[in-house]
């Protein structure tokens, strides 16, 4: 039997990381998603208690929570969408009215990063043989 | 009619009261009447005071006084203090010129002072300035002579920068009163040396019976010269004589009862009230005489050249101050010889009075018809245009002069009398000073007579000229100026005659006065010295031959004597330099002392208000936290959880 | 599997997480996106021990069943890589993708812990539902997929440096709270061996030496689940100690004896209460009696609030903007 502490700490790390994710990522999406991590980590913990315990009121427990989740998952896909509207970008940082009267907005300053390269479009071998060297001036129809 | 105790304070509270009615009801009320209370105070207040004088001359034996007790101003242990008056026959000679002159210059100044825009003010504040000056002169106690000693400085502050719109003439005011403001500083340092070493009094009977008693006290000589200090300012004497020249920039009815008739003689009085000490310390008797004997001589030298009128006169009263100082400092260690000194210098404060008051009613005359032009480079030749004005001047400037049978020879002639006798009748190192003082003070005599004359011929004879400011002005005053020049002008004429000359009057009036009783003095005898009314009259008429011919036969030639003797007359011309060594020595290190506090006040100011903008520091510090970025309120959130259950982790462990 | 465990142990106590989460948090924040590009292989070189050594110092193995551990360790490793690969994608659909991985990771330990009923619903929900929903959203946000504020951070390094910190601590407290089981169950056997003997000496030769030995059962203090079992252990402690302390000559053989047999005692219960009961066979049928029994009212609530939270979306994803509330 797997001991205790060894779920703890798996519940633990998912927690941690997830909230490193949502304290560092500027995507609204992306933001969700590691506070979605996040509460994967306590339902680990939960159900481990309640295998510790021998009795299922931590999976009860978990339900709730899944119930919860799914809810603030609608109500801020709503919002999400709602700023969307607004401000045109998933970007968090662009909504700082927050700030002290005295402060500047926190705009980037790095370059922007380089587009994405267009993906290379596949490379055909050429087929068949070039035309002889003197058709080319001649105009096709 | 009143007992004397009321006298005593009708005599300064009608004034008061004159000004306070003026001061509330001058403005809005009173306007172009405001002289009226000043007149109607003042001229009440000398019937007083002549009254006050007969009595005192009436009343048998030794000393006659009256004594009105006040109450307790304050009263901290030892240290009593009470506002009370007391009148001997010094103070009622004091209160009697100074009311007399007074009534005449109000009226005067009625005239002189009509459509100016200050009008109630200028009476309320001469007015504040009659009640000062009365109340100096009748006060019981040191502290209350030195409370209107300051009143009487305040009230020339308030004259001389009269207009105090004129820049020049706010740093005059301001300057007179600061430069007496030193002096006043040595006096209050003597009044308490006295205190402390004389019975722990202010007042001058025990003080001085004290004194006597404690004949050979180390600090005689330090209080006297302290108190002196006093006098050296409000006189106006070397080294503190250059507010008095600046002080002209008041209006004239001002210069003539401040800085010629009163005020400046409180020094005197002060002095000649402390006779008892200052017999005690024939050192410090010889300091005053010696600074009265080269300001005299001083002021005389500079007064040859000046070209304003009101200048030479400013100057002239410094010399005829610095000649009563020579008189009290004659006093020495005999006794008849301190009363008969000191009462020579009063009666020349008496006839001086009249004389210089006259001499500046009548330049105000002038300057009125002038148009308010006073150098007499300018003008000429008025004495048919200004007849009143010409006689009247003549006779004050022979006054001045010391010619016989004028008051002011009288007056001169005692004093040169008690200064030839202090050389006499003394040590002999002592005698060759007070000979040499003797002989500077007769050629102070001729030079006076230079000067006065010098300024009476420019102003009166030659050419007539009027500068173009006069105007339609240019004719004689009107009555309510010309009645004040023709009283005073017989007063300078007569009153040395019939008070003083041949009935010796005033002398022995002033000799029973309780000032003098500590000294238990026999009346002093009197014998003419013909030598000396020779020879001061003869320096006398020298001076006026010869400012005769200077500036009526041959008016080229100061010029040429002028260019001739350059370095001398630059000298003379630019007052000795006086102020701008003053400027160098005193008021720049000043200035910088002021910048500098200025500097550490700003640097304290600064801390202040660093104290201040802290918090807004702080603020400005904490700001960046709240940048809006809800990210980065979680992250903050969460580093400071983590803190803390860390250390709350690591203390479990524990 | 066993002597890995036996082998942690040997490295000093709580200094031995150091390593492991300093390695993590190095490796996290080399891989979090940047503008001037991340460095991918570093971020592996620095992972991959670093959980590999954070298996290592972490996990206890006491008394666990091969193909148990080996699910567990596999499981557990993909959910956390899983997770450190979606905050640190700089493709948002891509860290969907991932984070679906973790969501099936963890439903496998669910499973792992008799909870079969809630690793379906997991799925069902969050990698069914909720992942589906987020991509839609996505597409219809970013259709490029890629934006400027995907690839920046903000704050990587303070952001590393606190979590991990905050996971050390929880390490610590973990370790502190549950101490490895072996060393009690070999603690209790030697005193059971002890207790067997019938001389002095050979008592003290089972235990071993005496301080060192009252050391570790003060140590194992820990043990105990509730405050009445740790308190009968402290209390057999203090007992049994004068009587250990004595010299030999003086010794009462049967008094320690008894000590000793009180302190086996008190240490099988601390085993027994510290057993795991098993869970119900049928899951879903006890969450059911569980749910509808114990917390009907949660559940009605649950209810509700779900209808809201419906209603709610569609209210606030309806207005269009600069239209007044409707």
């Amino acid at each position: 039997m797997i001991p205790l502490s060894n779920y703890l700490i798996v519940g633990a790390a998912l927690f941690v990381l997830g909230m490193i994710g949502f304290l560092t990522r500027r995507n609204l999406i992306l933001m969700f998603l590691c506070a979605e991590m996040m509460l994967q980590g306590v339902t680990i913990n939960l159900v481990a208690f309640a295998r510790a315990h021998g009795n299922l009121h931590g999976q009860v427990f978990t339900l709730f929570i899944i119930t919860v989740a799914a809810c603030e998952a609608a109500l801020a896909l709503a919002l999400i969408l709602m700023l969307y509207r607004r401000g045109h970008t998933l970007d968090v940082s662009i909504w700082q009215t927050l700030r002290e009267p005295g402060q500047e907005e926190t705009v980037d300053l790095d370059a922007p990063p380089q587009p994405p390269r267009e993906e290379p479009l596949p490379h055909l071998t050429p087929a068949g043989t070039a035309p002889p060297a003197g058709d080319r001036e001649e105009s096709y129809v | 009619m009143f007992d004397p105790q009321t006298m005593l304070w009708l005599i300064p509270g009608l004034p008061l009261l004159a000004a306070i009615v003026t001061a509330a009801l001058g403005p809005k009320l009173l306007k172009h009447w405001s002289h009226l209370p000043t007149i109607i105070g003042s001229a009440a207040s000398f019937v007083v005071a002549v009254m006050l004088l007969i009595g005192l001359a009436g009343t048998q034996g030794d000393g006659p006084h009256v004594a009105a007790s006040g109450y307790t101003w304050f009263a901290a242990g030892a240290f009593k203090v009470t506002l009370s008056l007391q009148a001997d026959t010094l103070t009622a000679l004091m209160l009697v010129t100074v009311t007399f002159i007074g009534t005449f210059i109000a009226v005067f100044s009625a005239g002189y002072m009509h459509g100016d825009d200050g009008y109630p003010r200028f009476f309320a504040v001469m007015s504040l300035f009659l009640f000062s000056m009365t109340g100096l002169v009748l006060a019981d106690n040191f502290l209350v002579l030195y409370a209107f000693w300051e009143g009487v400085g305040l009230c020339s502050y308030l004259l001389v920068g009269f207009w105090f719109q004129k820049p020049s003439a706010a740093a005059a005011a301001r300057k007179a009163f600061l430069v007496t403001r030193l002096g006043d500083a040595g006096f209050i340092l003597g009044i308490m040396l006295l205190w402390s070493q004389f019975g722990h009094t202010f007042e001058f009977g025990p003080l001085f019976r004290e004194a006597a008693r404690q004949a050979d006290n180390p600090y005689v000589t330090v209080m006297c010269l302290l108190l002196f200090c006093g006098a050296i300012g409000k006189s106006a004497q070397f080294p503190l004589h250059v507010w008095l020249p600046d002080a002209m920039e008041g209006p004239t009815p001002a210069s003539a009862l401040i800085h010629a008739a009163t005020m400046v003689t409180a020094g005197v009085y002060l002095l000649a009230r402390c006779t008892p000490l200052f017999v005690l310390s024939p050192e410090s008797q010889l300091y005053v005489a010696c600074t009265g004997g080269l300001t005299a001589l001083l002021a005389a030298l500079i007064a040859l050249t000046q070209n304003d009128l009101k200048r030479v006169l400013a100057y002239s009263t410094i010399s005829q101050l610095a000649y009563m100082f020579l008189g009290l400092g004659a006093g020495l260690k005999h006794e008849s010889l301190a009363v008969f000194a000191a009462s020579a210098a009063i009666f020349h404060l008496f006839t001086h009075a009249f004389f210089k008051a006259l001499l500046f009613l009548a330049a105000g005359s002038v300057m009125h018809a002038m148009g308010n032009v006073i150098d007499m480079r300018r003008f000429g030749g008025l004495r048919k245009l200004m007849p009143i004005t010409h006689w009247t001047f003549l006779c004050g400037a022979a006054a001045l002069a010391g010619l016989i049978p004028f008051s002011g020879f009288w007056s001169k002639d005692q004093i040169l009398e008690a200064v030839l006798h202090a050389g006499e009748t003394h040590e002999s190192h002592y005698r060759i000073m007070y000979l040499i003082l003797f002989a500077s003070g007769l050629g102070t005599a001729a030079l006076t007579a230079f000067y006065t004359f010098r300024a009476y011929f420019r102003t009166f004879w030659g050419r007539e000229k009027v500068p173009p400011e006069a105007g339609h002005h240019a004719h004689e005053s009107p009555t309510v100026m010309t009645v004040p020049l023709i009283v005073l002008g017989i007063g300078s004429v007569l009153v040395g005659v019939v008070f003083e000359a041949f009935t010796h009057g005033i002398s022995r009036f002033l000799a029973r006065a309780i000032a003098f009783q500590p000294l238990h003095m026999p009346l002093p005898v009197h014998h003419t010295n013909w030598l000396l009314i020779l020879g001061s009259t003869a320096c006398a008429v020298g001076g006026i031959a010869l400012a005769w011919y200077l500036y009526n036969e041959k008016p080229l030639l100061p010029l040429g004597i002028a260019h001739m003797i350059r370095p001398a007359y630059e000298l003379s011309l630019n007052r000795f330099y006086f102020d701008e060594i003053y400027t160098l020595l005193v008021v720049r290190p000043l200035e910088t002392l002021g910048q500098i506090c200025r500097f550490f006040d700003g640097i304290l100011d600064g801390i202040v208000d660093l104290v201040g903008l802290n918090p807004r520091l702080i603020a400005r510090l904490l700001q960046p936290i709240q940048n809006g970025l809800v990210q980065f309120y979680a992250l903050v959130m969460m580093v400071f959880l983590t803190a803390f259950l860390t250390i709350f982790v690591l203390w479990l462990r524990q | 599997m066993a002597v890995f465990s036996d082998t942690s142990t040997l490295i000093a106590g709580p200094w031995r997480f150091v390593p492991p989460l300093v390695l993590a948090a190095a490796s996290v924040y080399l891989l979090l996106p940047r503008p001037r590009g991340r460095s991918v292989l570093w971020g592996a070189v620095c992972g991959i021990p670093a959980i590999a050594l954070g298996g290592f110092v972490c996990f206890r193995s006491d008394g666990a069943v091969f193909p148990e551990t080996f699910l567990f360790y596999s499981f557990s490793t993909l959910a956390v890589t899983g997770g450190a690969v979606m905050i640190t994608q700089p493709n948002p659909a891509r860290a969907a993708i991932c984070f679906a991985l973790v969501v099936m990771n963890v439903c496998g330990l669910f499973l792992l812990q008799a909870a079969p009923f809630l690793m379906a619903a997991v799925i069902i929900i969050y990698a069914g539902a909720i992942i589906v929903t987020f991509l839609f959203v996505l597409m219809l946000a970013q259709p490029t997929g890629f934006s400027d504020a995907d690839d920046r951070s903000r704050e990587p390094f303070l952001a590393a440096f606190a979590g991990f910190t905050l996971l050390t601590a929880v390490l610590l407290l973990l370790d502190h709270s549950y101490p490895p089981v072996k060393p009690f169950v070999e603690l209790l056997n030697r005193v059971d061996v002890a207790r067997s003997q019938d001389s002095v000496a050979g008592i003290r030769n089972a235990l071993g030496d005496g301080q060192a030995f009252l050391n570790d059962l003060g140590r194992e203090f820990r043990q105990a689940p509730n405050q009445k079992l740790g308190k009968d252990w402290k209390d057999a402690i203090e007992d049994l100690e004068p009587e250990l302390q004595k010299k030999d000559d003086r010794v009462d053989v049967a008094a320690l004896k008894g000590h000793l047999a009180t302190l086996v005692a008190v240490g099988r219960d601390i085993q027994k209460a510290k057993e795991v009961k098993p869970l119900p066979a049928e899951n879903v049928a006890a969450l059911g009696r569980l749910l509808y029994s114990d917390y009907i009212l949660a559940v009605e609530l649950g209810g509700a609030l779900l209808l809201v939270a419906t209603i709610g979306a569609i209210a606030i994803a309806g207005r269009k903007p600069g239209r007044a509330a409707t």
